[in-house]
């Protein structure tokens, strides 16, 4: 199928194109009412989706398999191939769909599965999950729901592959919950190459009274994404988000979120740090919403870019939107490029131009790596990065310095 | 060791080094006094490959090899070290690996192998001992929040653990207390070995006490106006840099 057949469509239009009953009227209204992506809409607005969209996918037909037990979660085209032990991942109906997301795509991907994939984390765990997608030229949707137990803490480490995924876009997304008095840990780690899947995600995270959500990204490589991300705070509730980008090539990648403060004594803390080489475009285009019954807020949000390369573009936009006089708020954003000066004192002591680059960006990137609690997600970030930067610098290794 | 003809060179449209002549002798200790401004920093910079200095004519022959088609790090791998007189902070780039990192380069380039973390930190603490230098400054950034002084210490540690050929200090003693002056000129005599040339760039007498030199040049206006024995620190001391004529004129 193809998704520009559902640009201005309304409810009837949409309930026939895309093959649902009148149970899922609401949503049908919702995506008839922002419309699909277009340039004209403001959140797609820096990301290309208009070629995403206009290409003519293969489907998947949904059928569930037998869960295997293995010692990660595995998602194999939208479909759930293993599940460690003691941690309950089964098919279900989501009837909590949020009726006021920003994002048109959020309630396509919730009207294009017939259910979702549900993860109850119990008790204090740590899980990974792998998404595998092997379909070229398709489109791969699904959802998750994620659910922790009150008072309990838990840690998702998330990677995905998709070396056979060639020219498929994959649409899909999380609901989470975050219970009462509980803390999430969600550490997102995904390399894209060119020449493999693109991906929008989107993401509504629900933090409960007195929950703590932390929800890291590291998006590396050269292949283009788009994260759009709500998140709603409830009463003393906390979002740590950190994103860190590192993009190369035509990578068009970044995060649209809307951090919303819903009541007093909320913390939202949100970090970007970009670097962006050869003709990549990054996206940091987030919104902290403070609203009227929001007293006595902090919310911080900070982006730092670093521009390796000249045709490289940044949109920085980091955005507050406030209701209430007691706060304490603060938002900025820098672009630069590498420090020359230090650059020449590490190749003034014999080090290769690439490997000193390299130690300047992991030196701009590591306030963030560093920052991850568990030293082997640390490690395994660590080298993630390293990986995507050396494949972004093998070929200029052997140019002599003036060339570069 | 090193031979620099008649080399010319700007920064921005600026003429700053306007044919300098110098030749730095195997095991020699040649020490460079001039006015402020006069292009000694300039010179340094043009020796390593700055990329602010633009060449615009003569030449530097440095192991038989025009140094000017050769990258930083090339001449850094080929033995050549400099001592800034500013050294620049880098904070998130940790000491310790910046200097393995940089060794390992250079082991890499002579063929050696490699040392690994612990071989590494046993050679440091020798040389951090000698030094006078607190061990957490090799864990902490690179210069980043160093006193002066201790930016000094830092770049005559690498001085020590790079075993460079040709050692270029510009302004080493600028700064540092009666200890550490004499600290980091031992760690400077420590490395004579015969072989190996030095260029120090001094404003003061001081340090020529202690690293004995063999040859006192005068940069004056981008030129090398005047050579001659260490005697002549007394008479520029008395007299300054105005009674020095251009010898070569
Ligand atoms: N980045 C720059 N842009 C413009 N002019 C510069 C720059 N760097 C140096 N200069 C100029 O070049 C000239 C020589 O400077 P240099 O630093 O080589 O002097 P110096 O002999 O080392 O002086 P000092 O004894 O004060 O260290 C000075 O006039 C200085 O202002
Ligand atoms: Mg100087």
């Amino acid at each position: 199928m193809k998704l520009t057949a559902l640009q201005d469509k309304n409810v009837d239009e949409l309930r026939m194109l895309l093959g649902v009953d009148a149970k899922k009227d609401l949503l049908l209204k919702k995506l008839s009412e922002l419309g699909m992506p277009e340039i004209k809409n403001e959140i797609y607005r820096y990301f290309d989706t208009q070629s995403l969209l206009e290409k003519q996918y293969d489907r998947i037909r949904f059928v569930p398999k037998k869960i295997e037990e293995s010692d990660k979660i595995e998602i194999v085209d939208g479909i759930i191939k293993t599940a460690p032990k003691g941690i309950r991942v089964y098919y279900g109906e989501y009837k909590e769909v949020d009726t006021a997301h920003f994002d048109p795509l959020y309630y396509l991907g919730h009207l294009l599965v017939s259910s979702v994939i549900i993860i109850e984390l119990d008790g204090d765990v740590e899980t990974e999950i792998l998404h595998r997608f092997t379909q070229p030229d398709t489109l791969i949707a699904y959802r998750l729901v994620i659910k922790n137990q009150a008072n309990r803490h838990a840690t998702v480490y998330e990677t995905f592959e998709g070396a056979h995924a060639e020219g498929s876009l994959v649409l899909y997304g999380y609901d989470m919950h975050i219970a009462k008095d509980s803390s999430l840990r969600f550490l997102k780690n995904q390399t894209m190459h060119n020449r493999e899947y693109s991906m929008i995600a989107s993401h509504k995270i629900s933090v409960q009274k007195q929950a703590n959500m932390v929800y890291k990204s590291f998006d590396f490589g050269d292949a283009s994404a788009l994260t759009l991300l709500k998140a709603e705070l409830d009463r003393f509730a906390h979002i740590e988000a950190g994103h860190l980008l590192y993009i190369a090539g035509h990578a068009k990648r970044g995060i649209v979120s809307q951090i919303i403060h819903k009541d007093e004594h909320t913390t939202s803390h949100q970090e970007a740090k970009n670097i962006l080489d050869d003709n990549a475009r990054g996206i940091f285009d987030a919104l902290v919403k403070v609203e009227p019954s929001a007293k006595y807020t902090k919310a911080y949000q900070n982006s730092k870019s670093i521009l390796l390369a000249e045709n490289t573009y940044m949109i920085a936009k980091p955005q507050l939107e406030i209701y209430v006089d007691e706060l304490e708020a603060s938002h900025g954003a820098t672009m630069g490029q590498l420090d020359k000066r230090q650059l020449f004192y590490l190749q003034s002591r014999g080090i290769s131009q690439t490997d000193a680059r390299k130690m300047l960006v992991m030196a701009f990137a590591n306030t963030l790596i560093e920052k991850i609690k568990d030293a082997r997600h640390q490690e395994r970030i660590k080298t993630s990065f390293e990986a995507a930067f050396h494949a972004s610098n093998k070929a200029e290794e052997h140019l002599p310095t003036l060339l570069r | 060791m090193m031979k620099i003809e008649n080399l010319k060179a700007n920064i921005g449209s600026k003429e700053i080094l306007k044919g300098l002549n110098l030749v730095l002798e195997e095991g020699k200790v040649h020490a460079i006094m001039g006015p402020n401004g006069a292009g000694k920093s300039t010179l340094s910079k043009a020796v390593t490959g700055h990329y602010e200095i633009e060449i615009t004519g003569g030449d530097i022959v440095y192991k038989n090899r025009s140094l000017l088609e050769m990258s930083p790090e090339e001449r850094a791998l080929e033995g050549i070290f400099l001592s800034f007189q500013n050294p620049v902070e880098i904070p998130g780039v940790n000491n310790a690996y910046f200097l393995r990192t940089a060794l390992n380069a250079k082991r890499k380039h002579e063929g050696k192998k490699e040392l690994n973390a612990a071989e590494f930190l046993r050679l440091m603490k020798e040389h951090l001992e000698s030094l006078g230098m607190k061990s957490d400054m090799i864990s902490r950034s690179l210069n980043e929040g160093f006193s002066g002084g201790e930016k000094k210490r830092n770049e005559i540690l690498q001085m020590l653990v790079l075993e460079p050929d040709v050692i270029i200090l510009d302004e080493i003693d600028s700064g540092l207390d009666i200890d550490a002056l004499r600290a980091v000129s031992e760690g400077i005599n420590k490395m004579k070995n015969g072989k190996r040339s030095f260029l120090v760039i001094t404003h003061y007498s001081r340090i020529l006490d202690y690293i004995k030199p063999d040859y006192i040049h005068v940069l004056k206006e981008g030129k090398i106006v005047k050579t001659a024995g260490p005697e002549l620190v007394a008479q520029l001391e008395a007299e300054g840099y105005e009674s020095i004529e251009d010898e070569n004129q």
